[in-house]
């Protein structure tokens, strides 16, 4: 009989095993379903992970797609160390965005050089703000915050619908539902005109050191920790669980209302009704693959968007369809987070 | 597939230039690489499939000597415009985009790139090197309406777009006005599920349509889930884009499909000769863009006749869908008795005729 049996501490070998034991499951099952379709699995897997990075354009749409996702998980994982769960990054991202362009747009000082960083500011401020309500309703009213911040994303995505088909409507547009585009004063500037990664990219860099510092060394960071593994012994302690909630959704919307802005004043450049290919769930899963931890972020949203563009280079080369690329994304996701089992857990055997 | 440097593109161009000069028909080894992006996967049947099937012209036309790459399931800015990208890197001489979506990437990519023939379908704006092409949905609506006009017992239709965009609202109008050309006193109920590709939506909003007396279902958005629906609650169904029929459950009245074909072989053909040049098509049943898929057997021939008549009338110009006169929602008097809405203004078309319920979010 088998048993599976909990380590008294985390296995260290394990945490490095794990990922290379999911990755080689990945491998072999994907191999025997691409053979099986009649797709060559050595170039499948060869346009997944290494075609995407062979040219300047495919680096610099790597970093471009990796940033939001690095952003933002980074402000989700000080939350969930703390057991605190937003899962409504999608929607902050999307009122950092809607605030970013309705500065953009119509702030009087258009010309200032302020004006990209006011949209900076406004955006962090619109998703914190947006990520305030669950927290407030969760540290007063005990709500559920898993429930308020998704179902917040519905108002968001609504809220942005009213806009783009409303009031912000380009009036040059042809009644299409998007605003008109940002003035340039009011986009990152790019690094060269062949390709679009832009200076946001800096925003990510400065949010990995940020949140390596608050988590691995500033007493707040340890404290939030403390409270998610062990609550009562955070509040014995005298650690105030408010003030987790309160700092952990804050983080979270500052995050996301931060890549919002990166988005709309990135490779957007105007608000339409769809403005996020689902960055603020994706990056739930960034923060898991990572562990919560702020280097392994950087890998797990470079691993992310890494699939993202494998999936459109093999449906390019070699035609593989988009719903297998997305069964492959799912298959190598589910092992690296189901292969952190192995690293609190054993398996035995009993006679 | 072989990646392309700059020495190809040459080889690619001198191709071409050759080609000019000789005959069409003999076409060399690999003288047409086309690219397309489609905003849904693609299935059996819908928007996206008839696009493929204009893809699919242009292989059987030119054979083995075009190669065409597909892009499936594209629909967020930030994604179409590093694919039309990396299209138009790949060496790609001529790149469609089949979305009201691709808009801007499309628009933002195009200059980049001089040398490759951009053609987007459902867009507005062209530019030296991006051709246009739509249909005019309009017409098929108002004779498919004519239909339901008069099968509807309970005087309700519905109505479910994909986005409240000039190109569903227009036709949902012409939808009402050709039910009312049959019955004026018939309303029409219109919802909106701000996507063009969520069953799970569309399946809640055509139950609500039926709960709310509506006995015929218009559906425009990528899935035949609005017509199976409306087949299962015993209500009568309108296809959109490819016959669907076979999934009405019997109710299918008729649908007005997408003929892209002829727009797609023949812009495939004027980049091989050289000839092509950024223009606007818009075109209905003259033009055979649009077509009214087989009429359903259980409606008496004098239906089938009258929808068939007005066909015919829309075809020789004289009858226009928009023809005053027309009231908004509001009661207020849009078009005069006597003229018709400009084209300009269907393009635009954002505000509801008398007899819509409902609003454009």
């Amino acid at each position: 009989m088998l048993r599976i049996e909990a380590l008294p501490e985390p296995s260290r070998t394990m945490a490095l095993a794990a990922p290379l034991i999911a990755t080689g499951i990945t491998i072999l099952i994907s191999s025997l379903f691409f053979l099986s379709l009649g797709f060559n699995p050595i170039d499948t897997l060869h346009g997944f992970f290494v075609q995407p990075l062979m040219s300047l354009n495919g680096l610099s749409e790597w970093l471009l797609k990796a940033s939001p996702l690095i952003i933002i998980a980074c402000g989700l994982a000080i939350g969930f160390r703390a057991n605190v769960w937003n899962i409504g990054a999608e929607g902050q991202l999307i009122l950092g965005a809607i605030a970013a362009t309705g500065i953009g747009l119509f702030a009087p000082w258009q010309d200032s050089v302020f004006l990209l960083p006011s949209m900076i500011a406004g955006a962090i401020m619109a998703g914190m703000a947006w990520a305030a309500v669950p927290a407030f309703l969760r540290s007063r009213m005990n709500t559920n915050e898993i429930l308020v911040t998704l179902m917040l994303t519905y108002v968001a995505t609504l809220f942005l619908s009213y806009l783009v088909h409303g009031p912000w409507r380009d009036p040059a547009g042809f009644n299409f539902p998007q605003t008109a585009l940002l003035p340039y004063k009011a986009t990152f500037s790019v690094f060269d005109h062949s390709y679009r990664l832009n200076s946001s990219i800096f925003f990510a860099i400065a949010a990995v050191i940020i949140t390596w510092f608050f988590l691995e060394r500033s007493f707040l960071g340890f404290r939030m920790s403390v409270g998610g593994v062990a609550p009562n012994a955070a509040r014995y302690a005298g650690f105030r669980s408010s003030t987790a909630i309160w700092v952990g959704l804050l983080a979270g919307g500052a995050a996301a209302g931060l890549a919002g802005v990166g988005e709309v004043a990135g490779p957007l450049g105007q608000l339409s009704a769809h403005i996020s290919p689902g960055y603020g769930f994706a990056a739930i899963i960034v923060a898991f693959v990572g562990r919560l931890h702020a280097v392994g972020i950087v890998l797990g949203g470079l691993l992310l968007s890494l699939l993202y563009l494998g999936g459109e280079t093999v449906q390019l080369q070699y035609g593989l369809p988009s719903a297998i690329a997305n069964i492959f994304q799912g298959l190598l996701l589910f092992f690296l987070l189901g292969g952190n089992f192995l690293i609190n857990y054993r398996i035995r055997r009993i006679r | 597939m072989k990646n392309f440097n700059r020495r190809d593109t040459l080889k690619l161009g001198a191709a071409a230039g050759l080609t000019a000069t000789v005959p069409s028909h003999v076409y060399a080894d690999t003288l047409l690489k086309v690219g397309a992006v489609y905003v849904s996967p693609v299935s059996e049947i819908g928007w996206t499939k008839q696009h493929s099937l204009g893809i699919e012209a242009i292989q059987s036309e030119f054979g083995d000597s075009v190669d065409v790459t597909v892009l499936d399931n594209i629909y967020v800015p930030q994604d179409a415009e590093r694919v039309f990208r990396e299209l138009a890197a790949a060496g790609n001489q001529l790149i469609f985009g089949t979305s009201f979506s691709h808009s801007t990437p499309i628009q933002k990519t195009a200059p980049r790139f001089p040398d490759v023939a951009f053609e987007h379908c459902s867009g507005l704006v062209h530019l030296d090197n991006l051709g246009t092409f739509e249909a005019k949905y309009y017409e098929g609506t108002y004779v498919a309406g004519i239909t339901a006009g008069h099968v509807s017992k309970s005087a309700k239709i519905g109505f479910i777009g994909g986005f409240p965009i000039p190109d569903i609202v227009g036709p949902a109008n012409a939808l009402l006005l050709g039910a009312q050309s049959v019955n004026p006193d018939i309303t029409c109920s219109a919802i909106f599920l701000n996507s063009w590709y969520d069953p799970g939506k569309e399946n809640e909003a055509t139950k609500t349509l039926i709960s709310q007396g509506c006995d015929v279902i218009c559906s425009m958005t990528d899935t035949a889930t609005g017509v199976q629906v409306a087949g299962e609650n015993d209500a009568w169904s309108i296809g959109y884009a490819s016959d669907m029929s076979q999934f009405g459950n019997g109710k299918h009245l008729t649908a007005f499909t997408l003929n892209w074909a002829p727009i797609y072989v023949q812009a495939a053909k004027d980049v091989v000769n050289g000839t092509w040049k950024s223009s606007t098509r818009w075109l209905g049943f003259n033009g055979d863009v649009v077509r009214m898929s087989p009429f359903n057997d259980s409606l008496s021939a004098d239906v089938i006749a009258a929808a068939e008549k007005a066909m015919s009338e829309i075809k020789s110009g004289d009858l226009h869908p928009y023809a005053g006169e027309l009231k908004a929602q509001d009661g207020q008097v849009r078009v005069q008795a006597g003229s018709v809405l400009p084209d300009q203004e269907i393009r635009g078309f954002n505000w509801f005729v008398e007899g819509m319920i409902g609003n454009l979010g």
